[in-house]
């Protein structure tokens, strides 16, 4: 099942002319995007631009949405995950995700990462119980958690919430993990604690993260897009897009001059 | 002089305000003061007296006793505390058993000495005449002062307000008969309510939901009397014939009636409750892979679980203090109720019922509006554990 | 950390249960509309027979067995009236004053939990309560007065919360706005927010008509009468009233079989009360709020 037996060159995220409609409103513009794998790409743009749009069309969040409508197509590691054999549950399984406000559930810490476990059918205690501390220990948790496992999550501070909705994430072992401003509600440590955390998972997973810190997409990623009015306008190695980007725009935005 | 008139205005708002919290006052105070004579009302029917041998050591009897030793249930002085003595029940019409009419006199004028006479002469009697036929000189014990205990009313097993010489004032049959009654109807909504709840908060689309709401909107609307009639004339033959029953008019006909007209309030509430549920909440779950199903069952419904318990306290709240439907249905018998399938009576249906006949400031109309207090306390109850229901949700 | 293992056997067990507690949901949903088309259909086909024009203006006979229910149909006009007169005025003054005056603080609070509790008061205690104020204390008898009173006090609470609920829908930047012209607050509510607030208002009034029109416990000891074919000539005089009578007619009527026919049109003519409060409300809430968008 891990992808070393399939082809060396297979791409973990390949989003060909993709074009994305809130009823009316043309949110993404013909998005070409392609993401290797242990690779981690930040978007970045100014507000409305569409990056947490695109983030939601890799794991059909926008499907929740009433009168959306997606072209083009998206593939995962060589699957159209817009084809109609997709079951979104089990793509979701592949492609987890963590949002802007840590979500945890109203349950303790330990159910809180057990949950993406149970509802995939897996009832095999010590099983979980391994894969709950194996997972709390990725997200570099587990030292200030391991007492207080029975605990609400509700309990922990925001920057522990986060890592929390990281380790639960992190549980059903996904391929790719998206990242919408993880850090933007959480104080410098905390922050800080992420883009550490971020680091150490890019080696097992494919990251995708949007963010408005100029900083930290250039701590973090490898490549970098820059979104503008539902637009890519640019995207290419961090590097090149922090230093000497092609387009005008790219610059003004990169140097605070406008967004 | 504009200032003056804005102050004016506001100060009449704030009295309209008020009213609601004023009517609740008064309802407290005219409730209780109507049934507040209760308990210092005589056991026995008014303008009536009950009389012993005065060696006779019993010298208080209460509702229930009298109600038994009249009923033939109580034979023995033995059973009430007294002496190994059989009871002797006289009531008037029982004299000429006694005397002749000669010896009563031609306009009865000679009852009161008679009637005094006997008392004397029989160790085991109990007399129950009108006031007016005892003599000054009674020689014997009246019991004519004695009043109802509120063990009478509250722990009461029977109501049967034109019981002679003694009506009973027993809450219990109409409380268990309210309690039983709305219990089936919450056991046959909630699990309705609860799906439709959920159907429409987080399943169906909004074409299907613009359609549903305004259905249960207008079941809501329905007005009681018309559920009460359908009822009557759908609903109970179908239970008399399903069941093969004496009568249709059961507690079970009653449940299923309020189960219906509870049903929009639940809906409702339980809605609410499901549709505040943040969205990140669920957008969490199913980015785990979850179903939408699994999203509504280990998410959504744990979450709004106040907000459900609360519809389903409202639900009962609605089916006891609802009159006219389970009046025309539940058949109305005061009795203890066993089963579902046997008439039942409950305390909205039994003032509603009985007051028209209850004549003002008596015995029967203070119980009726005791049992009003109680009713009333009941959902003062339900709406204060609502209240804390509600503000007791996630902390976060 | 290593995948989980193959559970592909898993998701399709997953989405069948789902597919299975979906479907049940949505028969239950459907058998909710299954119930109110019962029940309409059911008073609806057997009652439109006894619907003439003598039935609706004419006064019953022969024991309620024949003629019509025009004394009930006056008697509850007049109740709705009535108790209208009473509620609307106070119940939007006071939700006036929760939302616009006492916004956020303890009165209001206050206020909102005490209309609550009033709200869950059974309607037969409002019927003990109105006999003993208005019809005993107040003497006012058993008269249209006391038992419009009695129905107004129970509507009072459904008519409040309609008006906050319609007041605290409007956005507080059109206060502000007129506000900052130098309008006073009252002229600001008067001019502004009422007007806007209006539509919604009406719709909760409505609502509650529909409500009032269709009580009976509460006028059973204040106001009803059990035969009355003489209309009502001031408010201190009984009347008859389309839900008592229905009652009487099906549960204590002089013959109730022979009666039959005029409850089943007695109970159209009240479920049509209710289907045009409910179109009527519908309505006006569509056409406000597309009114609104479009401006
Ligand atoms: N549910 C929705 N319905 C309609 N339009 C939407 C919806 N969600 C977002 N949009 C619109 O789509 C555009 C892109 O939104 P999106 O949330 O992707 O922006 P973003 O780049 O993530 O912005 P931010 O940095 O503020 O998070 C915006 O103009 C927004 O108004
Ligand atoms: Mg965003």
């Amino acid at each position: 099942m891990t992808s070393d037996i399939r082809h060396k060159k297979m791409l973990t995220i390949d989003a060909k002319n993709v074009d994305f409609y809130y009823s009316e409103f043309h949110a993404l513009k013909n998005i070409n995007i392609e993401v290797e794998k242990n690779k981690v790409v930040a978007l970045i743009g100014p507000s409305g631009c569409g990056k947490s749009t695109f983030l939601r069309l890799l794991n059909r969040m926008n499907d929740l949405i009433d009168g959306t409508r997606m072209t083009g197509s998206v593939l995962i590691e060589g699957k159209d995950i817009y084809a109609p054999n997709i079951h979104v549950d089990e793509l979701r399984k592949e492609v987890g995700m963590v949002f802007q406000k840590p979500n945890p559930f109203p349950k303790s810490i330990f159910e809180n990462v057990a949950y993406g476990l149970r509802v995939n059918g897996i009832k095999d205690k010590t099983f979980i119980e391994e894969r709950v501390i194996e997972s709390i220990k990725s997200a570099a948790l587990w030292n200030e958690v391991k007492d207080k496992l029975n605990k609400s999550a509700f309990a922990l501070s925001g920057g522990q919430q986060q890592r929390l909705c990281i380790a639960r994430a992190l549980a059903i072992s996904p391929k790719v993990l998206l990242m919408d401003e993880p850090a933007s509600a959480l104080d410098p440590i905390s922050t800080s604690k992420i883009e550490e955390l971020i680091y150490e998972l890019k080696k097992d997973y494919t990251i995708m993260i949007v963010t408005h810190n100029m900083q930290q997409a250039s701590r973090v990623s490898d490549k970098t897009a820059y979104f503008y009015l539902g637009e890519m306008i640019e995207y290419d190695d961090t590097i090149k897009i922090f230093t000497n980007p092609t387009e005008l725009s790219t610059q003004n935005y990169i140097t605070g001059r406008f967004g | 002089m504009k200032r003056f008139f804005e102050k004016l205005v506001e100060g009449a708002l704030l009295i309209s305000g008020s009213i609601t919290s004023i009517t609740i006052l008064l309802i407290v105070i005219f409730l209780f003061k109507e049934a507040s004579g209760l308990f210092n009302s005589p056991v026995i029917e008014d303008g009536y007296v009950l009389a012993f041998n005065k060696d006779n050591p019993v010298k208080k009897l209460s509702s229930y006793q009298i109600k038994q030793i009249f009923d033939g249930a109580i034979t023995n002085w033995d059973e009430v505390g007294g002496k190994e003595e059989p009871i002797e029940v006289v009531r008037l019409s029982d004299l000429t058993k006694y005397y002749t009419e000669a010896e009563l006199g031609a306009n009865f004028e000679n009852i009161p000495a008679k009637a005094s006479e006997l008392t004397a002469k029989h160790p085991g009697i109990i007399l129950f005449l009108p006031n007016s036929y005892i003599a000054k000189n009674f020689d014997g014990t009246l019991l004519k002062h004695e009043t109802l205990r509120p063990g009478d009313f509250f722990g009461g097993k029977e109501w049967y307000p034109t019981a002679s010489p003694s009506p009973q004032y027993g809450l219990l049959p109409l409380l268990l008969g309210t309690l039983w009654v709305s219990l089936g109807a919450i056991l046959l909504s909630l699990p309705f309510g609860i799906a439709v709840a959920v159907y429409l908060a987080e399943i169906s689309t909004m074409r299907v939901r613009n359609f549903l709401k305004p259905v249960i909107e207008l079941l809501a609307g329905i007005p009681s009397v018309v559920y009460g009639f359908f009822g009557l004339v759908v609903i109970v033959p179908f239970l008399q014939k399903t069941f093969q029953l004496p009568v249709g008019e059961t507690g079970l006909a009653g449940s299923i009636v309020l189960a219906i007209m509870a049903l929009p309030t639940i809906i409702t509430v339980a809605e609410d409750a499901m549709r505040n549920v943040p969205r990140a909440m669920k957008e969490a779950s199913l980015a785990l892979g979850a179903t939408q199903w699994q999203t509504i069952y280990r998410v959504v419904i744990p979450y709004a679980k106040s907000g459900i318990t609360s519809a389903a306290v409202l639900g009962i709240g609605r089916a006891i203090g609802e009159t006219m439907a389970v009046l025309m249905v539940t058949g109305n018998a005061a009795v203890i109720p066993h089963t579902l399938l046997e008439p039942v009576r409950t305390i909205p249906a039994t003032i509603a019922a009985e007051l028209g006949e209850a004549s003002a400031g008596g015995g029967h109309y203070q119980a009726l509006f005791a049992l009003g207090c109680i009713l009333f306390i009941i959902t003062m109850i339900i709406s204060i554990s609502v209240e804390f229901i509600s503000s007791k949700k996630y902390s976060k | 950390m290593t995948p989980i293992i193959n559970t592909g056997n898993i998701d399709r067990k997953k989405r069948i249960s789902q597919g299975v507690a979906f479907t049940i949901f949505k028969l239950m949903s459907y058998s909710v509309v299954a119930m109110l088309i019962l029940i309409l259909g059911f008073i609806v086909s057997k009652g439109i027979g006894a619907i003439s024009w003598d039935f609706l203006t004419k006064a019953p006979e022969e024991g309620m067995t024949k003629g019509g229910i025009f004394p009930a149909i006056v008697g509850t006009l007049c109740l709705v009236a009535g108790s209208s007169l009473f509620s609307f005025p106070i119940g939007i003054m006071s939700g006036i004053y929760m939302n616009e005056y006492a916004t956020g603080n303890k009165v209001a609070t206050f206020i909102r939990i005490m209309t609550n509790n009033l709200s869950g008061v059974p309607s037969v205690v409002f019927g003990l309560f109105g006999m003993s104020l208005f019809v005993n204390t107040m003497k006012f008898g058993d008269s249209i007065l006391a038992g419009s009173l009695t129905l107004g006090l129970l509507s009072l609470p459904l008519v409040i919360r309609t008006t906050e609920e319609s007041l605290k829908a409007i956005d507080n930047s059109y206060r502000e706005g007129s506000l900052a012209l130098g309008a006073t607050k009252l002229q600001t509510i008067q001019k502004v927010v009422l007007p806007m607030a209006f539509p919604n208002i009406i719709t909760g009034l409505i609502l509650s008509i529909g409500r009032v029109s269709g009580e009976t416990a509460p006028i059973l000891f204040t106001v009803a009468a059990y035969f009355l074919p003489k209309l009502p000539t001031s408010i201190f005089d009984q009347v008859m009233a389309l839900p008592y009578h229905l009652y009487v007619i099906s549960t204590s009527g002089t013959d109730i079989e022979a009666s039959r026919g005029i409850a089943y049109g007695t109970a159209l003519v009240l479920i049509v009360i209710v289907l045009i409060v409910n179109l009527l409300a519908n309505f006006l809430r569509n056409y406000f709020s597309k009114k609104v968008k479009t401006n």
